[in-house]
């Protein structure tokens, strides 16, 4: 018993430590002085100096991160009242159509789904730019949404409704204060997926931008043409370092959520 | 429910905060509300002082965006949606937007400075009388390599020295199918341009004899191997080498005599622009003497600016490597867009060879 939990423990490490060491070696070599990633020659902060200097750079961050948190909200709320309707509904057939139309839009290329929305705006007259941009991200977020949300909606027993009603609740008060927090962490899962997807999404964004707006993965991928500089290693730090704040913050409130004591219920 | 709407909250309350961070950077960057022009180039290809400068002297304000290979930015251009005012495309990419309709011929009375560009890089078969374009970088295709590595041996001032036998599996090739077609048919004499069938098949004969000395065939990988030492010689382009070789001072850079291609990247105003007269002042203030130097000395490729040579370092202007004078330039030759069936019959010829290697 005491062995395989050694063993266990040893090929977690492992599969770890060969998933963070990319990062750590990208992050190790944004204090290099040296210009390159082929030997270290000594510490320096020059080129995180360097990103705070580029004002461009900056503003296409906050635009990756605009684009993230607004587009993650919207596709939050439609794919919410799109996994509503999804189970609600009375007629089978529609139902599990459209479940499988939403499984089919998870599942296509990104290729497809960004080439498509370009010929989409540019036959609308849509300008290229931040619109554009917000509106693809929402609609391949929605599916992910609804994906997350669905199962919990589905494990929830019918018979909490029917208490609810017997009780007096009317349509609103079983929906905001029944369902709705029954199916609260698989919203939560939904948005914060949705978010990464956005965040780092390359294929439908590289479609979509233009007009000056771009994304940092769009912007990123024309800066390497000419080689990596050490300037997005140092950009790559600074946002793990967020994510990991992120992701801490994130449990924080998880945990304070959960504790009986300061359990006022919601 | 309350702490859903809560969260909800505090995501467009941050939204807010950013959108109003990024307005305000945007207001130090340039004037908000000046008349704008929106500027298409490759990455890294200016000095982001100069866009500054820019703005201060005309106060108009540069929307930039940058692209990796000519056929994104093609795709871009023909599809609309964006208001590109001035993009920088390579010279055969230029023939094929030309004839797509999708430029704007150039008003050179609004051009006063075009007078400093070298005629040797005006009035060329892509584009007759610069109708439609302006030169802004120029270049060559070569083979940098490394003395050390190679016991100084070779001067690669030929072609025929890439098909030692000393040098097997050694030499790294660009994956791209003119550069390396194009390589068979210079070592034969014949042109980069050839459509010609049986110049092409002795090429392609020529080519399978490299073949066993053919270590890889790469993109913009070769910059680090070379710069890392992991390769000892590499067929690419200029600008790349120059690259190279300033983070790697023991490289060297050739172009062989029989011949290579010579390319430009040029300034052109595409069928989208909005701002025309704003896009003719950027294009004016690019071909300023100052400024081209300031530039040229920013990204370290070749200038077609001559009066920009006297501002910069002599060292670097009287390099015959990237300066090639016009003894060597004679030999050079630029690509001409041979149409996609020709294109296809280059393509498959280098993926024959590719097979070879192996």
């Amino acid at each position: 018993m005491g062995k395989t939990a050694k063993g266990q423990k040893l090929f977690l490490g492992l599969v770890f430590l060969i998933l963070y060491a990319p990062i750590f070696f990208l992050i190790f070599y944004s204090f290099n002085s040296g210009g390159t990633m082929s030997s270290f020659e000594s510490f320096t902060w020059e080129h995180y100096a360097a990103v705070f200097e580029d004002t461009r750079l900056i503003m296409i961050v906050f635009n990756t991160v605009i684009v993230a948190l607004l587009s993650s909200l919207l596709a939050t709320t439609i794919g919410v009242l799109g996994a509503l309707a999804i189970v609600y509904l009375k007629n089978r057939k529609l139902r599990n159509t459209l479940l499988s139309l939403n499984n089919v839009l998870i599942v296509s290329p990104d290729v497809i789904i960004g080439a498509s929305f370009l010929i989409l705006f540019t036959s609308l007259g849509v300008k290229l730019g931040f619109t554009s941009v917000l509106v693809s991200h929402i609609a391949f977020s929605v599916p992910i949404v609804v994906l997350m949300v669905l199962p919990k909606l589905l494990e929830m027993s019918d018979s909490l409704i029917d208490a609810a009603r017997d009780l007096g609740a009317s349509g609103k008060d079983v929906l905001t204060r029944v369902i709705i927090p029954y199916i609260k962490p698989g919203i939560f899962a939904g948005f914060f997926l949705a978010l990464t997807y956005s965040l780092d999404d390359f294929a439908v964004t590289f479609f979509v931008t233009g007009n000056g707006f771009s994304t940092l993965s769009v912007e990123i991928y024309s800066m390497a043409r000419t080689g990596v500089t050490l300037t997005i290693n140092a950009l790559s730090g600074l946002l793990f370092i967020v994510t990991v704040g992120l992701v801490l913050g994130y449990y924080a409130l998880n945990r304070r959520g959960k504790t009986p004591i300061t359990g006022v219920k919601r | 429910m309350k702490d859903i709407i809560r969260a909800a909250l505090a995501v467009l309350i941050a939204s807010a905060l950013l959108i109003w961070a990024n307005a305000e950077l945007g207001k130090t960057s340039g004037k908000a509300g000046a008349d704008t022009i929106t500027v298409y180039n490759w990455g890294e290809y200016i000095d982001p002082d100069l866009l500054k400068q820019f703005t201060e002297e005309t106060g108009i304000r540069v929307v930039y965006e940058t692209f990796d290979s000519n056929e994104a930015m093609m795709t871009k251009i023909q599809q609309g949606g964006t208001s590109y005012d001035v993009a920088v495309p390579s010279e055969y990419m230029i023939e094929k937007m030309r004839e797509n309709n999708l430029l704007i011929p150039l008003d050179h009375s609004k051009l006063p400075n075009l007078k400093h560009i070298d005629p040797y890089f005006l009035d060329l078969p892509f584009d007759p009388d610069n109708e439609y374009s302006i030169p802004f970088f120029w270049g060559t295709l070569g083979i940098v390599f490394n003395p050390e590595l190679l016991g100084g041996q070779y001067d690669f001032s030929s072609w025929d020295d890439l098909w030692d036998p000393a040098l097997r599996q050694k030499v790294i090739l660009v994956d791209s199918a003119r550069e390396v077609v194009g390589m068979g048919l210079n070592i034969l004499g014949y042109s980069l341009n050839s459509t010609d069938r049986r110049e092409l098949d002795e090429a392609s004969a020529k080519l399978s004899e490299l073949a066993p000395n053919v270590k890889a065939i790469i993109g913009d990988e070769i910059t680090q191997m070379m710069q890392r030492n992991e390769a000892s010689v590499a067929l690419t382009w200029s600008g790349q080498a120059a690259d190279m070789m300033s983070e790697n001072d023991s490289l060297d850079y050739a172009v062989p005599e029989e011949g290579s291609n010579l390319w430009f990247d040029n300034m052109v105003i595409p069928k989208t622009a909005a701002n025309i007269d704003g896009a003719h002042k950027f294009i004016n203030f690019m071909l300023d003497p100052e400024v081209a130097a300031q530039n040229a000395d920013y990204v370290g490729y070749s200038t077609p600016n001559k009066d920009a040579l006297g501002l910069m370092d002599p060292e670097v202007v009287n390099d015959e490597r990237f300066y090639p004078d016009e003894e060597t330039r004679e030999h050079l030759e630029v690509y001409r867009d041979l149409g996609p069936e020709m294109l296809g019959i280059y393509n498959e010829r280098f993926l024959k060879f590719k097979m070879e290697m192996n």
